[in-house]
């Protein structure tokens, strides 16, 4: 089964163009703009996502906070946290670390692609025990 | 835990009674199936995550030995990456042998919290007034004004010194500025969403936030300060004066930093527009130039706050500088006072021909004139701004300053060395009542004061511009104007170019040295020399002075080109060379946050310290929970009396005993009974280790001197681990744990203790290979040296390893599978023919001996092929 996938990134021309191209490696995926959506898209659609890649920096409800709500609402889905290159921000991250992993921008697609393999594994394996 | 207590008191019973161990029935025997495969799964889960963080903690410490510019960014995001891992290993250890290690949790919480301490972000405020009177600072104010007009206020209000009517608006009004814009949040985001080692990044990012500063709205009570203090200077000099804008950072004019030419400076500004110019220079904070140079002496926005001083414009008939020593010969304590007619911008800018005087101390005496022909002069525009006029060829020959001039002009300089306490680099202007006023002193930044230790005597052949790259270099003048020439370009060159053009950025990995005619701190090509060590002089004017092929010395920090080569010199200034990181703020961060992450304290797992009360860093944790989940790996099937998942002898032609635990596919197939084949075997790295262990046969222990005996005896009396060595069970034999790509082999051979353990798939970036070995029999020091033997023959094969005493770590990485399997049998090799080495290591021709049969013997290692069944 393709791993399926979650970006949420409020940076729309990242966002597609990372979903494009996760596409064109045969994952299914499905991209979000924002931390709320990215909630509301796992409660309605719950069991179809093994990973969420998780921009850390984004306006209204940020990564952080939703981190902590798709933990507490889905705590099987594995989150791979991602930060942007002057990311200042132990100080919270350090508080919610529920994530599988943590990547720090800029990435090459070829890593975010293992990084997500290897959640996804964690993951199934969790759910199946 | 019920379950290993209830299998522990069944296999007492069993053996109290005399009777074989019961038979599981099929649903336990499932239960503990599915018990151990999820176990395995966590056990995996967590060697994962340690060789993440192992990875990240080595991305810090590299960082802090190279003294290369990095960010704020490196440290917070690579500490995170490594407390995020720790937090996931203590997670499936947790599910290893749940509640056994609760403390670990806890201890953990106290580092985070230790760690966010030290890397929060200072709050970015400053106390104090918005405006300060030029006539109520002196130099302890620089926190708030900084050093550049707190100076100015010393020299006007202690030393009495004529210095023009003015104010400061303060930091703490920079600050509020943006604040009241709501900027300081988003100049973070913008700053954390770029990849600020790229120039056209970085370019547009200093462009957007200058903007958004430049038309920033000024609070009202700021605006209604800045009023009342310019009424004050236009009362007291009168109206139709213009204002001279400058910035006077935090940090900026010490002696340790410059900021030279970093921020931008207005002069002659409408009074009406002091509000506007205000914005403009404080924006210049953000400049590309003056955030690489951030980046290159770590500092951050914070350490460098901007004040920004407004003070009346002089009308000047003659200006400049003056050194009061020569900042590239400090013997020379002539002071050199550079003097133009007009504005002292004509010498400021560094581009024209102007007058130097050179001044004899005692007696004050004009020893030297070198009058130029000046051509063009800066004067002040009526209304605002300046203008350049042309000289007549009368004006442009004449001396701008007579000698009483000069020597009064030394004199304040002077004046202004001995109240400062060192060299003073000074701007003064006439004006045309003839009166002497001071419009900057700061520090003469000279060799010595730039920590760049002896520098080479005599006339470069070209000096000036900006070091953009640190560092002294010495090669032939390889002239690149087109990609024809950069062909030519011999390995180990100074690259000469007109433009430092990004297309050059591919020569310079071959460049001893670049210089450019014209360029500055923040382009491409000076991110990349910087990014490779690369000593770069860019904006030096002409180079014509170069010949091609000549050999020259580039002097980087001294801003200089020196004709031939200086050996002893750039030995002296290598060995001496300031590390920029390692005091600066950042620098610290990163000392601070490693202290927490790196050491290693629990070193010994048999040692009673070993538990997680001790555990003072990360490293600690990771080594614990990495110890603790091989333990419970291996405990399973002993604790819960179920054979399929416990150990199996080796039947082997080796001497001393082994044990195998198969985790998944490790055996071929089903084995029975207590023993293992090694033609049972599926693992490879297993075999690929054997292979090597078996190669070559041991010669025995190396002779011994009566020496060496003597150490080791008294070495066993006085240390107890050693003199006990078998006591504990874990420590008897030598267990290996398999599958198909892993394996973890933890040995005990007599004193030494090893571990290897290793993954090697399909996956490369997902292999490793670690292995360290610890103690030895003789004494500290022999241990320790055989420690690092071993390290260097490792280093040597691409390992990146580490001695801490008598330890030795090693670790490759992300390596095709059959890199690691040959990696695999030298580790093999090593580990049985370093036994007892330790006896040797201090006999330098013995050391000599066994390091070049050790190699020799590697060598022949890597043609073989995987043995077959002893």
């Amino acid at each position: 089964m393709a791993t399926r996938l979650l970006v949420v990134d409020d940076e729309e021309d990242f966002l597609r163009s990372i979903v494009m191209r996760i596409e064109l490696r045969g994952l299914a995926v499905h991209g979000v703009a924002s931390g709320s959506a990215a909630l509301d898209y796992l409660r309605g659609n719950p069991d179809t996502v093994d990973v969420v890649l998780l921009d850390i920096r984004m306006p209204g409800m940020d990564g952080l906070e939703t981190l902590r709500q798709i933990k507490a609402c889905c705590p099987s889905v594995e989150v791979i946290v991602v930060t942007g290159h002057g990311s200042q921000e132990f100080s919270r991250i350090g508080r919610e670390l529920g994530a599988f992993d943590y990547l720090i921008k800029p990435i090459r697609l070829d890593v975010i692609l293992e990084r997500i393999e290897a959640a996804t594994r964690a993951g199934r394996k969790r759910r199946a025990d | 835990m019920t379950v290993a207590v209830i299998g522990r008191l069944r296999r007492l019973l069993g053996r109290l009674t005399g009777r074989p161990e019961p038979e599981l029935s099929p649903a336990e025997s499932e239960r503990l199936t599915n018990l151990f495969r999820e176990r395995y799964h966590s056990f995996r889960q967590l060697l994962a995550a340690n060789g993440k963080a192992l990875e990240s903690m080595a991305t810090l410490e590299h960082a802090a030995i190279t003294g290369r510019a990095y960010g704020i960014d490196l440290v917070v995001g690579n500490a995170t990456a490594v407390a995020v891992q720790v937090v996931q290993m203590i997670r499936h250890l947790e599910v290893l042998a749940p509640g056994r290690y609760g403390e670990l949790a806890a201890r953990f919480d106290e580092l985070r919290q230790q760690l966010d301490r030290v890397l929060s972000p200072p709050p970015r405020t400053i106390d104090g007034r918005l405006v300060e009177r030029l006539a109520e600072i002196a130099r302890e104010d620089a926190v708030r004004v900084g050093a550049k007009m707190a100076n100015l206020g010393e020299v006007r209000n202690r030393l009495g010194l004529r210095v023009p009517p003015g104010f400061v608006i303060s930091a703490a009004a920079f600050i509020r500025t943006l604040e009241h814009n709501d900027l300081v949040t988003e100049i973070d985001r913008l700053v954390q969403a770029t990849e600020i080692d790229r120039s056209d990044a970085l370019f547009a990012l200093s462009s957007t936030i200058q903007q958004l500063i430049a038309r920033a709205e000024v609070p009202a009570d700021l605006r209604s300060a800045v009023d009342a203090a310019r009424r004050d200077v236009l009362g007291e000099i009168g109206d139709g004066v213009g204002f001279a804008v400058r910035s006077s950072a935090l940090g900026e004019d010490t002696a340790e930093t410059s900021f030279a030419g970093l921020y931008r400076s207005q002069l002659n500004v409408h009074p009406d527009n002091l509000l506007d110019s205000f914005l403009e220079v404080a924006a210049s904070t953000y400049s590309p130039q003056a955030m690489v140079y951030r980046r290159l002496h770590g500092l951050r926005d914070r350490d460098t706050e901007m004040a920004v001083g407004c003070m009346a414009m002089v009308d000047a008939a003659v200006g400049g500088v003056a050194y009061t020593i020569d900042p590239q010969d400090e013997s020379d304590r002539r002071v050199r006072v550079s003097a133009a007619v007009g504005l002292p911008k004509t010498v400021v800018d560094g581009r024209f021909d102007t007058d130097l005087y050179l001044v004899e101390r005692r007696p004050l005496s004009v020893v030297e004139r070198r009058i130029a022909d000046q051509g063009t002069a800066f004067v002040l525009r009526p209304g605002e701004g300046v203008d350049r006029r042309a000289l007549t060829p009368e004006q442009a020959r004449r001396p701008a300053l007579t000698d009483d001039q000069t020597i009064a002009v030394a004199r304040t300089a002077l004046e202004l060395e001995a109240h400062f306490g060192g060299p003073q680099d000074v701007e003064w202007a006439i004006d045309h009542e003839g009166e002497l006023v001071v419009l900057q002193c700061r520090p003469l930044r000279t060799a010595r004061v730039a920590g760049r230790g002896p520098a080479i005597a005599g006339e470069p052949l070209v000096a000036g511009g900006v070091c953009v790259s640190p560092g002294i270099a010495s090669g032939p003048v390889a002239r690149v104007r087109s990609d024809r020439e950069a062909l030519k370009m011999p390995d180990g060159a100074v690259l000469a170019v007109d433009h430092p053009d990004p297309r050059w950025a591919a020569l310079l990995d071959r460049a001893a040295a670049v210089l450019a005619e014209h360029g500055g701190i923040a382009g491409h090509l000076a991110t990349v020399a910087r990014e490779l060590g690369v000593p770069a002089v860019f904006g030096l004017g002409s180079l014509d002075a170069l010949g091609r092929g000549e050999m020259v010395t580039v002097d980087a920090d001294g801003c200089a080109v020196h004709p031939g080569v200086h050996p002893e010199i750039e030995a002296a200034r290598r060995a001496g060379r300031r590390d920029l990181m390692t005091g600066s703020p950042i620098g610290r961060t990163l000392r601070e946050t490693l202290a927490l992450i790196s050491p290693l304290n629990l070193t010994d797992p048999d040692a009673p310290e070993f538990r997680p009360a001790n555990v003072r860093t990360l490293h600690d944790i990771t080594r614990f929970c990495h110890e603790q989940a091989v333990r419970e790996m291996f405990a399973f099937g002993r604790e819960n009396s179920f054979p399929r998942y416990a150990a199996k002898q080796l039947h082997h032609n080796v001497p001393m005993q082994w044990w195998v635990l198969d985790l998944e596919d490790g055996f071929a197939g089903e084995v029975t009974g207590r023993y293992v084949r090694l033609s049972e075997l599926a693992c490879e790295p297993m075999l690929a280790l054997w292979d090597g262990m078996v190669a070559v046969p041991w010669d025995g222990p190396p002779a011994l001197s009566g020496a060496g005996l003597a150490s080791v005896l008294f070495e066993a009396t006085r240390n107890p681990a050693l003199a006990t060595p078998f006591r504990k069970p874990y420590a008897q034999r030598n267990y290996f744990m398999v599958s198909r790509h892993f394996m973890n082999l933890q040995s005990r051979f007599g004193f030494h203790f090893s571990t290897v353990e290793t993954l090697a798939g399909e996956r490369d970036s997902e292999n490793y290979l670690s292995f360290s070995l610890k103690g030895g029999a003789a004494d500290l020091d022999r241990r320790a040296a055989r420690a690092r033997l071993i390290a260097e023959i490792l280093g040597n094969l691409g390992f990146s390893v580490r001695v801490i005493e008598d330890t030795m770590t090693a670790r490759v990485s992300a390596s095709p599978q059959e890199v690691v399997l040959d990696h695999l049998r030298t580790v093999g090799y090593l580990l049985m023919h370093t036994r007892q080495l330790d006896m040797v290591m201090a006999d330098p021709r013995a050391v000599e001996h066994y390091r070049s049969k050790l190699e020799t013997d590697i060598g022949s290692l890597a043609a073989r092929r995987p043995a077959d069944e002893p």
